[in-house]
């Protein structure tokens, strides 16, 4: 039987922004509840009505979603270890007068610029009620923070190979989160080309 | 029961709900329905992250079939998910108990 034009409609809104397999099964529980309300007496209409109301807001279900997408998850981990990292960084780079390093002042300046795009892009994964939008942060920001960590350790094995134990700490956790980034990016790729076509 | 209120709560009603055996979504929500007696005041399309939620911490697990031409997701406990939902009947039994003797003015149940 074909699907009154409320559901196909509430369900395109959530296909707008889920992923395919999440969609899929959010139309078998909205079929069924449509046809609880169906066996209840209910013309095709009012049933979806009351199946959608029942089902709630698009918007409800797909900030629902995105609070349980892996972009998510990975962007809270990123916000909770980088104020630490940066702490090692800032600490290393000041005591290894890093302004004195064979570094052109641009490259820090891009750096700069990629790290504030990067906390911006993962603060709008941590808060932002879109499923794509939050997709979309997550993996550009995780992106442009494995960037930076390959950055700083290319820089400071260049410049100062003499490493104290404040720049093999904020290298060691540069490249634990280079790892944990890399991993991330995998997840996330995986979860991007279901919901972002 | 409001959804603000069962916040903490639903994760473990979700596990008992599939303590039986396994359900699809549509299923847990008819069995949370029916064992609170229709009180559940919850938008259904907010189980589904939930239902998520509990698959990524390996407490349930969810499989894929064709139903009425329709893709289906059912989902069952995993024995982590067991554990999770013997932990937290026992918490809430302990919490419960603790509210109602604060509440009533009876004493809270000595140990045996």
């Amino acid at each position: 039987m074909a699907q009154p034009r409320l559901i196909t409609g509430y369900l395109s809104a959530l296909s707008a922004q889920l992923p395919a397999p999440v969609v899929a099964e959010l139309a078998d529980g909205l079929g069924e509840t449509h046809q609880h309300y169906l066996r209840q007496g209910l013309g095709p209409d009012a049933a979806a009505r009351a199946a959608i109301a029942e089902f709630g807001e698009p918007s409800l279900v797909i900030a629902g979603f995105a609070e349980v997408s892996p972009a998510r998850r990975v962007a809270r981990r990123l916000m909770c270890t980088g104020p630490l990292v940066g702490a090692c960084w800032a600490t290393a780079l000041i005591t290894g007068r890093a302004w004195a390093w064979p570094v052109q002042p641009a490259v820090f300046l891009l750096a700069g610029l990629v790290l504030l795009a990067s906390i911006g892009l993962i603060v709008s994964a941590v808060a932002g009620p879109g499923y794509r939008s939050v997709v979309r942060a997550g993996l550009a920001g995780c992106a442009g923070v494995a960037a930076l960590d390959a950055f700083l350790i290319s820089a400071v094995l260049l410049a100062d190979p003499a490493l104290g134990w404040i720049t093999s700490l904020a290298l060691a956790a540069s490249l634990t989160r280079l790892m944990f980034s890399a991993r991330s990016l995998r997840w996330c790729l995986a979860d991007a080309a279901h919901s972002l076509r | 029961m409001r959804g603000e209120e069962l916040k903490g709560h639903l994760d473990a009603m979700l596990l008992a709900a599939l303590e039986g055996g396994p359900r699809h979504g549509y299923a847990v929500i008819e069995a949370l329905r029916q064992s609170t007696g229709g009180k559940l005041d919850l938008p259904t399309g907010t189980i589904y992250p939930a239902l998520r939620r509990l698959e990524q911490a390996g407490l349930i697990t969810g499989s894929w079939s064709v139903v009425a031409g329709r893709r289906r997701r059912d989902y069952e406990l995993t024995p982590d998910g067991r554990q999770a939902l013997t932990g937290r009947r026992a918490d809430w039994r302990d919490f419960s108990a603790m509210v109602t003797a604060a509440l009533e003015g009876n004493p809270w149940p000595s140990p045996a």
